[in-house]
């Protein structure tokens, strides 16, 4: 079987398994979320309301359903592209991630840039003399930013730039006296097609920290992965053979090894973005990032069970989606490559 | 720009429920009445106190005329029909109302009558709550069976310009009744966690901070900048209780001197020190001591000496100590810390005859778990939805049905202690119908039950505080403890005001 077949066999069977995914995760969190303790009434009315007042918005919100009904109406929602109504609120589960996923998107695409950029750059630092100042600084970098507690990083990051220095503003999104930009919801973006320069720079200015930080503490992901797969690309086989045709060192290196050493990094990019669907949650909360991991977190803490539902099934969805993408360009760009 | 970690999921006055959410309903609505920050109830949209048939049961309110909601309609008694009858039908806190009203009907232009169901006093303070401050009938047209959670449309003297759940933008209304606000205009926003709020006012990139969700130590810090006139320090009126549920209708609590040993040996000055500097005042009563029924000395004082010869008559001391299990919630910071340092004063004073056991557990996980009977001993907040001595006691003593002493449906269930003793629901019915002295004198007795049989133990009393900058005034509080917005406003020179 030709290469090409065998990948479109292989991404026709992911996309294929994809919906049995999405409903093993639907199911798991239907199931999870009735299952653990707490409950949405609570949440809404508190321990004091009478039982009637309990009773009656029990029925209002369709949860004296009993559980298989429940799960079949989410069901056969969930297959009409309908996610519901956020118990808290009624409105549209949809409209609610239709306002944080962008934030969050956002976020992570501003911040795997930064990471990208500075991690990259510290992996390739030590390479011409291993062992070296460089090297060693560029590992100590990774290994810090790795190891550092991201809730920590964040407020320390917050004291200083905002607090202490007042560079940035302490958190949220946007500067309150602005009237946001409308459109795709990626603020940045909006504001560039508006050409609103004043919505543009009140958008930066509240991304940069979060951004900036979250960036970092990636970016040593990058590091260490580009460090460790450069250096084995240079003691392999086909780079002695490019040394000893007499090519330079720089071309041996930014011909032969660091495209191959990149390939992995491009794996580790693919799950990082699937991880920054989801939201970086102790940066959004630190700086009150009104992203999709904050809103999860409180649909949590408020069992929501819709907005709960919803987001993690629009997430796992993403997620999928990407997780496919990586394989297939890695795939594309390394013959070796078998299915 | 006033701050707080409050996000507004709603502004439908029907659905709001968040101390947020009724912080800005104050602000952009008008209730009927309103209580002032000595605890005296006004009229507002009404213009005299409600006019009650001899029977308590039909009770005729005047309204002010000239009253223009925001799109420019008047208000009138029916527009004021409109809103209670939807907040009747959809209205999250809809029991409130709906317990003790049976009916509502314009009786003339201005004029309310609202037929109860049986006797009640506090008509005026329930009247008070901001859920039911009027809608514009012609904008919640289409909302009269579900939510306008993103625009409001009121009386109040500022209208919402703007609004997302982190941020709001409040602008005078050029049309309102009363006197203008002392401001242009308030943006509210609302940051995520304790350290940004904190820095946020620090920083001097909000003017105005809201104390609700702000961690203790922080508070402390604002109110000691306060003192030394780094910050303005407003303090509102204390109407949050803290208090703990003690399981009563199972061992070891049910040994009614056990119940009476462990409320002597809370030292809650002790506790108030250490958790918060003093901020959180030591309370020994269920009903905040601005309400009219207040009784301050009703539960007993920290008493070791007579907490121990309790202890040794129920079997313990001499080599046997009795494990109490406390429960508290984990996320909220000041329960942990009451729940360590309580731990360790019994310890101290104690230790012989009991040992604190706590467990912390996550708060929607609790409320869940506490009608259940699940824990001996819980620590919980409460604050009435309007303030009336009733609001503390019904909450946490009725009963819908009991056996003997022992509560098997009802709030006393519901809270977790399942104490009650017959009558006592009728008693607590009969107090809402009552008024002046007899009113507060029933209550004080069924506080006297209540602190004899120890179903539960107040703790302290928590008063809303709010700070702002040298340049700006100090934040006012109204009697619900709310932050009067329109009276905020910038100081001339130096930080300096009249």
């Amino acid at each position: 079987m030709s290469r090409r077949r065998e990948l479109t066999r292989y991404v026709g069977a992911r996309l294929l398994l994809a919906p049995v995914m999405l409903w093993l995760i639907a199911s798991l969190v239907f199931l999870l979320l009735r299952v653990a303790p707490g409950d949405p009434i609570d949440a809404l009315l508190g321990t004091r309301a009478p039982e009637a007042a309990r009773t009656a918005l029990r029925h209002q919100l369709g949860l004296d359903l009993p559980l298989p009904a429940q799960y079949g109406h989410f069901l056969v929602d969930l297959v009409r592209g309908n996610l519901g109504e956020s118990l808290t609120n009624q409105t549209p589960v949809s409209e609610i991630i239709r306002q944080s996923l962008p934030a969050s998107l956002e976020l992570g695409a501003v911040a795997l840039v930064i990471a990208a950029v500075l991690g990259l750059a510290a992996g390739f630092s030590g390479i011409a003399r291993p062992e070296g100042k460089l090297d060693l600084a560029g590992r100590l970098y990774g290994i810090g930013t790795y190891a550092l507690p991201p809730f920590w990083a964040a407020m320390v990051v917050q004291l200083i730039f905002a607090v202490g220095l007042g560079w940035f503003p302490v958190g949220g999104r946007f500067p309150p006296t602005l009237v946001p930009p409308s459109g795709s919801g990626f603020y940045l973006l909006d504001s560039l097609l508006a050409g609103n320069l004043q919505q543009f720079s009140g958008s930066l200015r509240h991304l940069v920290l979060p951004a900036a930080t979250l960036g970092i503490l990636l970016s040593g992901i990058f590091d260490n992965a580009l460090r460790l797969n450069l250096r084995r690309a240079l003691r392999s086989d086909y780079v002695e053979a490019a040394r000893s045709r007499g090519l330079s060192e720089t071309r041996v290196v930014l011909r032969h090894a660091l495209p191959n050493a990149l390939l992995p990094v491009l794996t580790i990019t693919g799950i990082t973005v699937a991880s920054l669907i989801g939201g970086a949650l102790l940066i959004e909360v630190t700086f009150s990032w009104p992203g999709i991991a904050f809103r999860l977190q409180e649909a949590i803490s408020q069992r929501d069970y819709n907005l709960v539902q919803g987001i993690v099934v629009v997430v796992a969805a993403l997620v999928v989606l990407v997780s496919v993408t990586v394989d297939v360009l890695v795939a594309l760009l390394d013959p070796r490559i078998r299915f | 720009m006033v701050a707080s970690k409050n996000r507004i999921d709603s502004v439908d006055p029907a659905q709001a429920y968040s101390f947020g959410a009724m912080q800005l309903l104050s602000a952009v609505g008008d209730p009927l009445y309103a209580i002032d920050g000595r605890g005296r109830i006004e009229p507002r949209l009404a213009t005299a106190l409600p006019n009650v048939s001899a029977d308590g049961l039909t009770a005729r309110v005047p309204l002010r005329q000239g009253v223009l909601f925001h799109d420019g309609t008047r208000f009138d008694a029916a527009a004021m029909v409109f809103t209670l009858r939807r907040f009747l039908a959809i209205g999250k806190l809809s029991y409130l109302l709906g317990d003790r009203l049976r009916d509502v009907r314009a009786s003339g232009p201005y004029e309310l009558e609202l037929r109860l169901r049986r006797p009640f006093s506090a008509l005026p303070q329930l009247l008070s709550a901001i859920n039911l401050t009027p809608l514009s009938p012609s904008a919640y047209r289409n909302y009269g069976k579900r939510f306008l959670n993103d625009r409001f449309v009121g009386t109040g003297p500022y209208r919402l310009s703007a609004a997302n759940d982190q941020q709001q933008r409040l602008e005078p209304f050029k049309g309102y009744w009363g006197p203008r606000p002392a401001n242009n205009g308030l943006d509210l926003v609302s940051l995520a966690n304790s350290t940004a709020l904190y820095g946020a006012l620090r920083s001097g990139e909000v003017d105005v901070l809201l104390s609700t969700s702000l961690d203790g130590d922080q508070q402390l810090a604002l109110h000691q900048s306060a003192a030394q006139g780094g910050l303005h320090e407003g303090v509102g009126p204390a109407l949050e209780i803290g208090y703990l549920s003690l399981l009563t209708d199972q061992p070891p609590l049910s040994d009614g001197r056990l119940r009476q040993a462990v409320a002597l040996s809370l030292d809650r000055q002790l506790i108030s020190q250490r958790v918060s500097q003093g901020l959180r005042a030591p309370l020994r009563e269920l009903v905040p001591p601005s309400l009219e029924g207040s009784s301050p000395r009703a539960w007993p004082a920290y008493d070791p000496g007579r907490a121990r010869r309790l202890y040794r008559a129920a079997g313990y001391c001499r080599g046997r100590r009795l494990k109490l299990p406390l429960t508290f919630r984990s996320n909220i910071p000041a329960d942990r810390l009451f729940a360590l340092i309580w731990q360790e004063q019994l310890r101290r004073d104690l230790g012989d005859c009991v040992h604190l056991e706590i467990t912390g557990m996550e708060a929607t996980t609790a409320y869940r778990q506490l009608g259940d009977g699940a824990f001996v001993m819980i620590l919980l907040d409460w604050m009435g939805d309007f303030p009336d001595a009733g609001n503390y006691l019904v909450p946490l003593l009725g009963c819908d049905e009991a056996r003997g002493n022992r509560c098997l449906k009802g709030a006393s269930a519901a809270s977790g202690s399942f104490w009650t003793r017959p009558g006592l629901d009728a008693d607590l019915r009969r107090s809402e119908g009552m008024a002046g002295a007899p009113r507060v004198d029933l209550i004080r007795s069924i506080q006297a039950e209540a602190a004899a049989a120890v179903p539960y133990l107040p703790l302290w009393l928590v008063a809303p505080r709010a700070w702002s900058l040298p340049r700006i005034s100090t934040p006012e509080f109204d009697g619900s403890g709310r932050v009067v917005f329109s009276r905020l406003r910038m100081l001339a020179s130096g930080g300096v005001q009249p």
